[in-house]
């Protein structure tokens, strides 16, 4: 029952911070008409209307496209708590459902972000030296590897010394087992840990500048919690990652689909600048347990 | 043999893995908000001991090794070769002497056995966790020690040295425990 309660007195700390700073509090459909296209994530695929006019619906992977086009339509600073569905993921610290915080702020870049999102679990009671390396800071501090300039093939050779499997179509992909493996259980040592500006390639949808794209992890005792971006603002540029997605999806024989061209088109307008970030609250709250 | 996905992994499961024969002791699953899942899974190698880690790409998939463990009984050894019969069926396993290192100090006639086969053909041999041996050898025994402080090296009949207690003698027999070699009592 104290676990309980616990949880709801974090729940309402982080209403109140996001209260004082004006952020509005949103709900945003679940049941959607399109899936994730994101190469990695399933969504759950559910038959509706058998008797009426049976139709398939998909529950939600993350807010995020939803509240975009809330953010596209003049909402301003949102936030939104709510369970995310992910098909195909259960282990140590992955489940089909999950209790996600995810909040936008206008004119945001991503480190005012990243000290947006410091002062909030310094409000729920995690504490602790802040650490911030870049993506290939962390490869070089923790694996001696130059990340940013190791091709495919010496990558391979470096997993393979690691009796890592070296089965991978594109290099993101080993350089996210790399990372996972390698780097990791390193950062097990730091409280509070934001690894940012990933390798372009794996920019999802966040911008990119040169080789890199402006985007951050947060890990709380190696343990990942938190993904944040600075947003990409143009409808082509999604309409262009989605197709990208599904691509990949296809030649990886996953379920694929048509990407979500009614977003695309909400778009139309573009999104004003501003910097977002999902976080698992199951996560964290585990972790502020441990503490 | 068939082929295994890492999601038909458990604990052990056989799986061949550079050529030998391994069994999974434990599969962790990672899996990064962006990005693929896999599987960091630690196993033993059946034939050299060894505990190795590999991580496979969730979905791939590993041969897996045709891999028995039979209860059966010790006859006896002629030497070269160790000989095993399945109670079941009678059939009779010839092992060789070389593959018996670790376990030939605690063979028992009549003990039962597992028996691990790779293809038909035994690679290893797991011993009871407890078997009587008889001590041939030992320095005298202190009278009056009952307590047991110390100790001192016995060589049993099947070659084994192991640590006893001071008041055991010549023609005693005792109980080793074969996973620690240690003395576990006399009954």
């Amino acid at each position: 029952m104290k676990s309980l309660k616990d949880r709801a007195e974090l729940i309402k700390k982080i209403r109140h911070f996001f209260d004082e700073q004006g952020v509005v509090e949103v709900q945003t459909p679940k049941l959607l008409d399109a899936p994730t296209s994101d190469t990695y994530i399933d969504s759950i695929t559910m038959q509706v209307n058998k008797d009426i006019d049976q139709k398939t619906k998909y529950l939600h992977t993350s807010p995020e496209l939803e509240m975009k086009k809330l953010l596209a339509q003049g909402s301003g600073d949102i936030y939104q708590i709510c369970s995310v569905f992910r098909d195909n993921e259960q282990g140590f610290q992955n489940f089909n459902e999950f209790t996600m915080l995810e909040y936008y702020r206008l004119d945001f870049d991503l480190h005012q972000l990243m000290n947006d999102v410091v002062k909030l679990l310094n409000v729920l009671g995690v504490q602790g030296q802040v650490s911030q390396l870049s993506y290939a800071q962390a490869f070089s501090k923790y694996g001696d590897i130059d990340i940013l300039n190791t091709d495919f093939d010496a990558l391979k050779k470096i997993a393979s010394t690691h009796g890592l499997t070296i089965d991978f179509e594109w290099i993101e992909d080993l350089q996210i087992l790399l990372f996972t493996h390698l780097i990791e259980p390193k950062l097990e040592v730091l409280p509070i840990c934001f690894i940012y500006d990933y390798p372009a390639s794996q920019s999802a949808l966040s911008t990119v500048e040169g080789q890199v794209a402006h985007r951050f992890e947060l890990y709380l005792s190696g343990v990942e919690v938190a993904n944040g971006y600075d947003e990409l603002q143009d409808a082509q540029s999604y309409e262009k990652i989605f197709k990208r997605e599904n691509n990949k999806r296809k030649q990886l024989k996953k379920t694929f689909f048509d990407p979500d061209l009614d977003f695309v088109l909400q778009l139309k307008e573009g999104l004003p600048q501003c910097s977002g970030v999902a976080i698992g609250i199951d996560r964290l709250i585990s972790q502020i347990r441990l503490k | 043999m068939g082929y295994y996905s890492t999601s038909q992994f458990k604990n052990g499961l056989k799986l061949i893995l550079d050529g030998n024969p391994c069994s999974i002791i434990s599969n962790e699953i990672r899996k990064p908000g962006k990005g693929q899942a896999s599987n960091k899974v630690k196993l033993k190698d059946l034939i050299t001991g060894k505990t190795l880690e590999k991580t496979f790409k969730s979905g791939e998939s590993v041969e897996g090794a045709d891999v028995m463990e039979l209860d059966m009984q010790y006859l006896y050894n002629d030497g070269s070769e160790w000989s095993f019969m399945d109670p079941n069926t009678f059939d009779q396993f010839m092992i060789n002497d070389s593959a018996m290192d670790d376990v030939r100090g605690y063979l028992v006639e009549q003990d039962m056995c597992i028996v691990t086969l790779w293809n038909d053909n035994p690679i290893s041999v797991t011993p009871p966790n407890h078997v009587m041996l008889e001590v041939v050898d030992t320095d005298p025994g202190l009278k009056g020690d009952t307590a047991g402080t110390g100790g001192k090296p016995a060589t049993m009949n099947t070659g084994v040295v192991v640590q006893v207690p001071l008041f055991i003698s010549i023609g005693e027999k005792v109980k080793v425990d074969t996973r620690t070699n240690e003395y576990s009592g006399r009954t």
